[in-house]
């Protein structure tokens, strides 16, 4: 289902959003809309709202897929109600799951992976500010300010470091032919690595800029599977927390050093080694890929 | 987050874990002699430190006791010490659970050489099978692993699994290691150490271990500070110049690696979690009330590029964070992107506050502030 978001030559699937009648939901799913997402349902366990920017909420996932037709769903249920929305979600035949909650617990995403993997289905999240295919959709949060369309993937650990650096890249004619939030959390529904596949194919994509941190080993694994099984397209990286003292646990639930695992020096050594281009500041980054790919974007 | 050994102990006592008497040893009180001094610190490698001594007199006691409070381990200071009961006459073996994000799957760690030595030897005798998060697996991953040992450990190991495995789920720990897992002839066994790593996104619905984590506001600091106010923050250079109210973990982050590579000394770390405000402006106040007690502070540096939040209501809310907290007199250099930018400009601008929206540049006015003989960087 991911890669027929990312096809433009393909409809756009049917969106429905769980959670849509939170404060912070309601006023997302106007501007997914806004952008041309077609949220096609909301789904809330209250029953007092029958409608949300002018799309029909039902009280649960199979109810709002069988009316709809929807395959997408973004989640955007408090963090300790994730997993049982997911599972709702799965059994309703969705195929995209994308989760934007933060703070879901470790425990809880080990056992939404497995149900995930079992259902043959693709979780972006958690803890992500969504994914955007610029000029088709976006699912969830990512802001209209900083997407443009263009040829450049983006996945990024982080949301406003990734909302940072789309901004500049935009304002310098470099926009995006996706852009996948994977999330700060340790355990998630898709890792850097595993997204090399989707993207080796997807013509839209001419280069690649992951934006990665401090903590665990996700780097090092891309870093491991681009040796393995080349992209074949350049790929950057753009690494937060050179800064950040060992032990402290930096905002994000797997952004921390624990011992020798987790180094920045260690993701970038590995990146480097793979040819993967480090840059040490946004705005190296910046100079770099506008010098490749300005002009691309309208 | 690293429990300290004597918490961990009190939640896995209070599961039916086997572990060796002791206390946590209050200022002047009497000591049941022989018995172990042991540093409480959230680090490792304490024995190897010289953090966990045997005392058999009272002169030996005193003498570790002030040594051992003067330790500083892995950047921690020591926060107490336990006193525990000598187990003797048994044999060290190690078992461990630990979240493996790579495989999303439990890692069951067995090994036989348990001790201070589980890094060199213990590594390489070290058997390792991956579960799914249920008990029976880990049951069975714990046997699978233990295999090759002799009888008497598997023995052991097959008591202890059940109960261990069942901590590491209800507790909903990131790692728990029992080492050394001291193993008797008899077939019993007890904990002799315990390292347990909670997930602080599974704190509240753990309510024991919230308590306990609470209940240390000096060891659990980021910990404490997110459950009272549920935003990260952390002072990481306590002389530092710039003060930062930022949000998104990756971009404050990244603001502090671009500063520090240019000689500016931010003085936190600050994921505000501008989207989560709901028009209350608490977060902004608390953090701004810590900065006007900071003595080094020169400037504080807002910055906010965030999806989900309506600057003109987050201006709005610092407006009103900065009438609360008349005593920060500091200059404050506001960069903010996104939704109702232009509506905040003109709220700040109204209010004498400058509104910069390029990054660079606010880093470049902030570092000026701090250090005006400088040059200016960007």
């Amino acid at each position: 289902m991911l890669e027929t978001v990312l096809d433009p030559a393909q409809p756009a699937p049917g969106v429905i959003v769980q959670g849509a009648t939170g404060r912070a939901a309601r006023r997302h799913v106007a501007l997914m809309q806004g952008y041309g997402t077609p949220i096609r349902a909301g789904v809330s366990h209250r029953t007092d709202i029958a409608e949300v920017a002018g799309v029909p909420v039902f009280a649960d996932c199979a109810a709002a897929v069988a009316a709809t037709g929807a395959r997408i769903s973004v989640i955007m249920v408090p963090p300790l109600s994730v997993l049982a929305a997911m599972r709702e979600a799965l059994e309703a035949g969705i195929e995209l799951l994308v989760t934007v909650t933060e703070g879901m617990p470790a425990h809880d995403a080990l056992r939404a992976h497995a149900l995930v993997a079992a259902a043959g289905a693709r979780w972006i999240g958690a803890s992500t500010p969504g994914l955007a295919v610029p000029g088709r959709m976006k699912l969830g949060f990512l802001p209209d300010i900083a997407l443009a369309p263009g040829s450049l993937a983006v996945w990024s650990k982080s949301g406003t470091l990734s909302y940072e650096c789309c901004l500049r890249l935009t304002r310098r004619g470099v926009g995006q032919s996706a852009w996948i939030g994977v999330g700060g959390d340790a355990v998630k529904g898709s890792r850097f690595s595993e997204l090399v596949a989707p993207f080796r194919d997807h013509a839209p994509t001419r280069a690649v800029l992951m934006i990665g941190e401090i903590g665990g080993t996700e780097e090092e694994d891309l870093a491991e599977t681009l040796q393995r099984t080349p992209i074949g397209k350049p790929v950057h990286a753009l690494l937060a927390g050179a800064a950040a003292p060992e032990g402290q646990m930096m905002g994000h639930a797997g952004a921390i050093i624990d011992g020798t695992t987790g180094t920045l020096a260690s993701k970038s050594a590995a990146l480097t080694a793979a040819g993967v281009r480090v840059h040490a500041r946004i705005d190296d980054l910046a100079d770099a890929l506008a010098a490749e790919h300005a002009g691309e974007c309208p | 987050m690293l429990l300290l050994e004597h918490d961990a102990k009190t939640l896995m006592a209070a599961r039916g874990v086997p572990v060796p008497d002791g206390t946590w040893l209050a200022e002047g009180a009497e000591l049941a002699l022989p018995c172990v001094l042991k540093a409480q610190l959230p680090a490792g490698s304490r024995g190897k430190a010289g953090g966990i001594r045997i005392v058999r007199d009272r002169a030996e006691a005193e003498c570790a006791r002030r040594e051992i409070a003067a330790l500083e381990i892995g950047g921690h200071r020591v926060a107490g010490l336990r006193a525990e009961a000598l187990v003797t006459g048994a044999r060290e073996l190690y078992l461990g659970f630990a979240i493996d994000p790579a495989r999303r799957a439990v890692r069951v760690m067995v090994s036989p050489e348990g001790g201070v030595d589980v890094e060199t030897a213990g590594r390489a005798a070290m058997s390792v099978v991956h579960a799914s998060p249920e008990p029976a697996a880990l049951e069975r991953a714990c046997a699978q692993a233990a295999a090759g040992l002799p009888a008497p450990e598997r023995a052991v190991l097959a008591s202890a699994a059940p109960v261990l495995a069942r901590c590491f789920l209800d507790l909903e720990a990131q790692l728990l290691e029992i080492n050394p897992l001291f193993a008797h002839d008899d077939g019993s066994w007890v904990a002799g150490d315990v390292r347990l790593t909670c997930d602080e996104n599974a704190l509240p619905r753990q309510p024991a271990m919230a308590a306990l984590i609470a209940a240390r506001p000096g060891v659990y600091t980021g910990a404490c500070f997110k459950m009272a106010h549920g935003y990260d923050f952390a002072v990481i250079d306590p002389d530092g110049e710039i003060g930062l109210v930022t949000t998104g973990a990756g971009l404050s982050m990244k603001i502090i690696d671009e500063m520090t590579a240019h000689g500016a000394r931010p003085w936190n770390f600050c994921d505000i979690r501008s989207g989560q405000m709901r028009g209350d402006p608490a977060r902004l106040v608390e953090i701004l009330r810590r900065m006007a007690a900071a003595p080094g502070l020169r400037v504080v540096l807002v910055n906010i590029f965030a999806g989900v939040t309506d600057l003109d209501e987050f201006a709005a809310l610092l407006l009103a964070a900065r009438a609360e907290v008349p005593e920060l007199t500091l200059p404050m250099v506001v960069r903010l992107v996104g939704n109702g930018q232009v509506a905040a400009e003109a709220r700040l601008g109204a209010a004498g506050l400058a509104l910069e929206p390029d990054l660079d540049r606010a880093l470049a006015l902030a570092a000026q502030i701090a250090r005006p003989q400088a040059q200016p960087h960007a």
